[in-house]
């Protein structure tokens, strides 16, 4: 039975490091993108134009009924069969997007549902359209109630971002098999990815639970 | 500063029907308010008060019927009897001219009460910040809380939270004021002071509707009172009249429930 080798961990600690970074490139790339596609497809999903509602409710549903190594595999090895050619960090990118976009969207419309109807009513009542009373009203409100699920799902994709090594993204878990066929010191390499997950999942969720505690405290004053 | 209710509608209804599903709860309702005026509306529970005032800017979309702000009718364009509803934008600029105050205050809880007050002004009417916020401080001062100006509504009472919701419907300088059982939703010790707050705009002569299950106070500061029921006007009069000497048998019937004497 193998043991950790700390000569091996040593000298392996730079390519996945790498990894590690690309990684969390990956993870920041696509908060940014779902963040924003994601509220899109929500307000997409409460339209007054029913088709567009449809649209939505197919696109959440497929991607809620169908697991995401399967859309990283699509994006990447079907496309190309219709044209469509993507690089592995561009594929990799693109499933992640569609698959945390549909799970966000239904967080975004669960904290926009979540504002009390007065807040339309006193909205519309001061003469506020539709669209500004979402941006002005609604909206900020809404962030605040979103923010801790939406960290929650942003940890998760962290770690998700693992399946991309099937796409060749020389993410940490990809970096660690192609060592690892090299070497066979599996035990080392795997335990030496499996802390560098954790060094970044674990104190990012303590900060998600401090925002949690954060947005509970309500609307008040900041005294000094 | 006029203090006569001249003859100038401010509000006219004609017809007004209104169904929720097999439910007819506005059954023809024709109302007419001049400028200044001071209108309650008494009446039971479920006869209809709060859909007609909310009727009245929109939120309930009525099936049937005319609303004219200020000799404009509103809501809907009539041209060769042809009636076609108005773009949203139009309806929100119908809304813009009506204050409203709610039971529920509905202030915005993210904003503090100055934010609350200049937000519509700001971004509905595209009025300066800075003359924005003097205004609502003038609103502040007139309603009692000057010292709260940057006070989140939720460090404040009901009764300073209907208040500040009073000043926000004031900023966008209204026409008339709408006003849904401003005081339902308060502890009995601070109501007295949202209805101070109340006979303070008529005494400055805006025209107000006002629905209200606080008799005394309809008594004191209406210039005319509505009964209401199921959904048809029975009867109205000067509060003198209603209160002392009701003609039809359901105000009757409703003011012995409801009048403790």
């Amino acid at each position: 039975m193998e043991i950790f080798n700390l000569e091996i961990a040593v000298h392996n600690f730079g390519p996945l490091l790498a990894g590690l970074m690309l990684t969390i490139e990956l993870t920041l790339v696509v908060i940014a993108l779902s963040l924003v596609f994601g509220l899109l497809v929500a307000l997409g999903g409460m339209s007054r134009f029913a088709p567009l509602r449809w649209l939505v409710k197919v696109y959440v549903e497929a991607i809620r009924g169908t697991p995401l190594l399967l859309q990283l595999i699509y994006v990447y090895y079907v496309l190309p069969e219709i044209g469509i050619r993507l690089n592995s960090f561009t594929a990799g990118v693109l499933a992640l997007t569609l698959n945390y976009s549909a799970y966000l969207s239904e967080v975004y419309r669960g904290g926009i549902q979540a504002i009390a109807i007065g807040q339309h009513d006193a909205a519309a009542a001061l003469g506020m359209t539709r669209t500004l009373a979402m941006r002005r009203i609604i909206l900020p409100q809404a962030v605040r109630i979103v923010i801790p699920p939406l960290g929650n799902y942003f940890i998760s994709l962290f770690k998700d971002t693992a399946l991309c090594s099937v796409v060749s993204i020389q993410e940490v878990i990809f970096t660690a098999q192609i060592l690892a066929a090299r070497n066979f010191q599996y035990f080392t390499l795997y335990t030496v990815a499996g802390f560098m997950y954790f060094a970044v999942s674990f104190p990012a969720a303590r900060f998600v639970a401090y925002l949690e505690r954060l947005t509970k405290r309500g609307y008040r004053r900041r005294r000094a | 500063m006029s203090d006569r209710p001249s003859d100038r509608p401010m509000l006219e209804i004609e017809g007004l029907h209104k169904y929720f599903g097999d439910n007819h709860v506005l059954r023809g309702i024709d109302l007419k308010i001049a400028a200044g005026e001071v209108v309650c509306i008494i009446g039971p529970s479920g006869s209809g008060k709060s859909t007609l005032l909310r009727c009245i800017n929109h939120l309930e979309v009525a099936e049937k019927g005319r609303i004219r702000v200020d000799g404009q009718l509103a809501y809907c364009t009539e041209k060769d009897g042809d009636v076609r509803p108005l773009s949203n934008r139009a309806i929100s600029a119908v809304r813009a001219q009506l204050g409203m105050v709610f039971q529920q205050f509905n202030l915005f809880p993210h904003l503090t009460a100055m934010g609350n007050i200049i937000e519509a002004p700001v971004h509905v009417l595209r009025k300066p910040k800075e003359l924005a916020r003097r205004r609502g401080r003038e609103l502040l001062a007139q309603v009692g809380l000057a010292d709260k100006e940057n006070s989140y509504p939720e460090e404040l009472s009901g009764g300073q939270q209907q208040r500040v919701a009073i000043a926000r419907a004031l900023a966008m300088d209204p026409k008339a004021m709408l006003l849904d059982e401003v005081t339902s939703a308060l502890d009995p010790e601070l109501v007295a002071e949202v209805l101070a707050a109340v006979r303070d705009l008529a005494a400055r002569g805006m025209t107000m509707l006002i629905v209200t299950h606080e008799m005394n106070f309809a008594r004191q500061v209406s210039s005319r009172v509505i009964f209401m029921d199921r959904g048809v006007i029975v009867e109205e009069g000067t509060p003198a009249r209603i209160f002392g000497a009701p003609r039809e048998p359901r105000t009757r019937d409703f003011l012995r429930t409801v009048v403790d004497r």
